[in-house]
């Protein structure tokens, strides 16, 4: 299992063009390679390039330089279609500020990404969310508005919503950043179950370094490199 | 097949996230909307209503003769500047027409000096000798009881058609038909039966009544003999200014030393329905521009709003919305939008055309019968939101498919 390859990096650069036309290096050279039901963690201080990273690995943002293989394809030459496909069918996301749908319900935000399925995952969308709900121990919740949910439910929601296509990988960008300790030890702990469950590679983007102790492998992002972490926690 | 289940998969998934944003921003919606409705009922009631009154005004318009109408006088020294009504004339005209194989041919003449009396009624209606053709010339037909029939010559006692100012008068329905009046010419009193009642009212204060040229002959010319006489046709409209010109000549052979003039006279040679035109031109133009400023303010309204939802874009698009999914829901926002709003103002504008009390204020005249509203004025108003929805809808769409995912989901 640990042999099938979902991501490659090599040498992976970004650099965006400041107003004042000077060039920002963002990230320097990134190396990383993804398995199936890796669970990676990065670690970095504000500003250094961890979300960055994330939308790239996530096909979402295009490395400016270096190679980046999504299951052996080169990403970096994936039509817009394409990698809108890849990321509705393979990869799930789950961010800082949530970012659930405002006005919709909770099921209808675990709908939503059914609806850029096809086949039975589109006509059974309403099962297969209400039952992605249940798993988070939100049965009892399907039709609260996000608004009416406490941060650690929203984060609920929003991980049923990043799974509910049974993706290859997970991406988390500071999932717990914005809840209590405790609250965001147990949605971590979700996470983790969650995709270990189903098989899926786990990103995790942290400041936390007990969160990020919970991964298999950590890893530094520092001056726009990216350097494995040894963790010497207790807990 | 697997593209094509994505494109019908994607269709229905695009109308429901319309609807679905559609009802989170109920206010919004049917504030930016409300031009849209108002536009549309009035375009709607401008076409509808043009059509409804040209509909009638036609038939009103035809009442006076359907196109082609060709009349025929013959003059004659005895007659002064009359055109005879004699039998010479009228046995004449029958003769050309069917050399002409004319179908639709009737004498026209109005008798006066007489009264019609029913259960102590007197009314003065205007007596029109004509023959059964006439109804098919002038659109007229019985809608009660039936109209005159060639036979009808040989009845017992006169038969008269009446209108519906008559029937009115006299106290005669549906269900009194055939009903037995009495006609008094110059103090002798005959009685006749009413064998028909027409739904018009287009004779004076007392109504109209027909009969015909034989009956009169038979009961009542020799007390009033007619004066004079019109006789008309109804041809095709190809044509028919060169079938009068050779018409008129003929009957000039057939009649010695008369003087024989045939002339085309419906109301298209009068333009009768110019003023019809200019004012559906006129509400469609006033309607267009409500249209135009309703549409403005509904672009105004979705690209301010497309604003915040730059962000719900940008998570969409992290699963799995491609541009062209985002171009299509925001267009179809839109579109559903007016489409219902569109559907709402077209049955405003239903129910203002189809109502009798507010289309006879606007065309001034009594209308009875309610013409059912034109479909294609409905189907044009759906058409036009539809159109106007998805119009309005493109530029908030481009706005949305060029949103960069990454920007939008930065906080
Ligand atoms: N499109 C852009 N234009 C200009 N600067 C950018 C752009 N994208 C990123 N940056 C800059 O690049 C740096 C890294 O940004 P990024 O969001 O990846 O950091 P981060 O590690 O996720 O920080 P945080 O922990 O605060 O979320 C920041 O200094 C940011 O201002
Ligand atoms: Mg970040």
């Amino acid at each position: 299992m640990r042999d099938t390859q979902l991501l490659k990096l090599e040498s992976v650069t970004r650099s965006v063009l400041l107003p004042d036309d000077s060039e920002l290096h963002i990230l320097n050279g990134i190396n990383l390679s993804v398995s199936e039901g890796d669970h990676i963690a990065i670690v970095g201080r504000s500003g250094t390039g961890k979300s960055t990273l994330l939308n790239i690995l996530g096909l979402l943002d295009r490395p400016t330089t270096g190679h980046l293989a999504w299951r052996g394809i080169d990403a970096t030459k994936l039509s817009a279609r394409r990698a809108a496909h890849i990321r509705g069918r393979d990869l799930g996301f789950v961010f800082q500020q949530f970012n659930l749908l405002p006005g919709r319900t909770a099921l209808e935000n675990v709908m939503a990404p059914l609806m850029y399925a096809t086949g039975a995952d589109f006509w059974r969308r309403k099962t297969l969310a209400t039952e992605a709900l249940e798993k988070v121990g939100l049965g009892a919740r399907l039709d609260s508005m996000p608004q009416t949910l406490s941060g650690g439910e929203q984060q609920r929601v929003a991980i049923a919503r990043a799974l509910v296509r049974r993706p290859r990988v997970v991406l988390a960008d500071e999932p717990t950043g914005a809840l209590d300790v405790a609250t965001g030890r147990a949605v971590m702990e979700l996470l983790d179950a969650a995709t270990v469950e189903s098989g899926a590679a786990l990103i995790t983007i942290t400041h936390d370094i007990n969160v990020a102790a919970m991964a298999r492998e950590q890893f530094q992002l520092d001056e726009g490199t990216l350097k494995p972490l040894t963790l010497e926690v207790t807990s | 097949m697997k593209s094509m289940a994505r494109l019908f998969t994607g269709f229905i998934a695009s109308l429901l996230e319309a609807w679905q944003e559609l009802r989170i921003h109920k206010l919004r919606v049917l504030l930016s909307l409300v031009g849209v409705t108002i536009a549309v009922a009035s375009l709607t009631t401008a076409v509808a209503g043009a059509s409804v009154a040209q509909q009638l005004m036609t038939e009103q318009l035809e009442r006076s003769g359907r196109p082609a109408l060709i009349n025929t006088y013959a003059f004659n020294q005895r007659s002064d500047d009359l055109p005879a009504a004699d039998a010479a004339v009228t046995e004449a005209f029958k003769k050309t027409t069917e050399r002409f194989d004319v179908e639709y041919a009737s004498m026209v003449s109005r008798a006066s000096g007489y009264r019609m009396l029913h259960q102590g009624t007197s009314i003065d209606p205007e007596l029109l000798v004509a023959d059964p053709a006439y109804a098919s010339i002038h659109r007229l037909f019985a809608q009660y009881g039936r109209w005159l029939e060639a036979e009808d010559a040989q009845n017992l006692a006169p038969a008269v058609v009446i209108d519906r100012t008559v029937a009115q008068k006299l106290g005669l329905d549906e269900n009194s038909l055939p009903a037995s009046v009495d006609i008094d010419v110059a103090g002798q009193v005959v009685s006749a039966t009413v064998i028909g009642a027409t739904s018009t009212r287009d004779g004076g204060l007392d109504g109209q009544v027909w009969m015909l040229p034989q009956t009169y002959e038979h009961w009542f010319a020799a007390k009033a003999p007619l004066t004079d006489a019109t006789y008309e046709m109804w041809v095709p409209v190809e044509n028919a200014e060169e079938l009068a010109v050779h018409f008129s000549a003929q009957m000039r052979a057939e009649l010695p030393g008369y003087q024989v003039e045939a002339m085309r006279s419906d109301y298209l040679t009068w333009g009768g329905d110019e003023n019809l035109r200019m004012l559906a031109l006129v509400a469609g133009g006033i309607a267009g521009i409500i249209l135009l400023l309703g549409s403005l303010s509904l672009l105004n309204v979705a690209m301010v709003t497309m604003k915040q939802r730059i962000r719900e874009v940008g998570i969409r698009r992290s699963f799995g919305a491609t541009t062209g999914r985002v171009f299509f829901s925001v267009l179809m926002e839109s579109v559903v939008a007016t489409a219902v709003a569109g559907g709402i103002g077209v049955l405003i504008s239903v129910a203002v055309v189809t109502n009798p009390k507010i289309l006879n204020m606007f065309l001034g005249s009594g209308i009875d019968q309610m013409p059912p509203f034109p479909v294609g004025a409905a189907l044009a108003g759906i058409l036009i939101s539809i159109g106007v929805g998805a119009l309005t809808g493109v530029l908030p769409a481009l706005v949305a498919a060029r949103v960069k995912i990454v920007d939008a989901i930065r906080v």
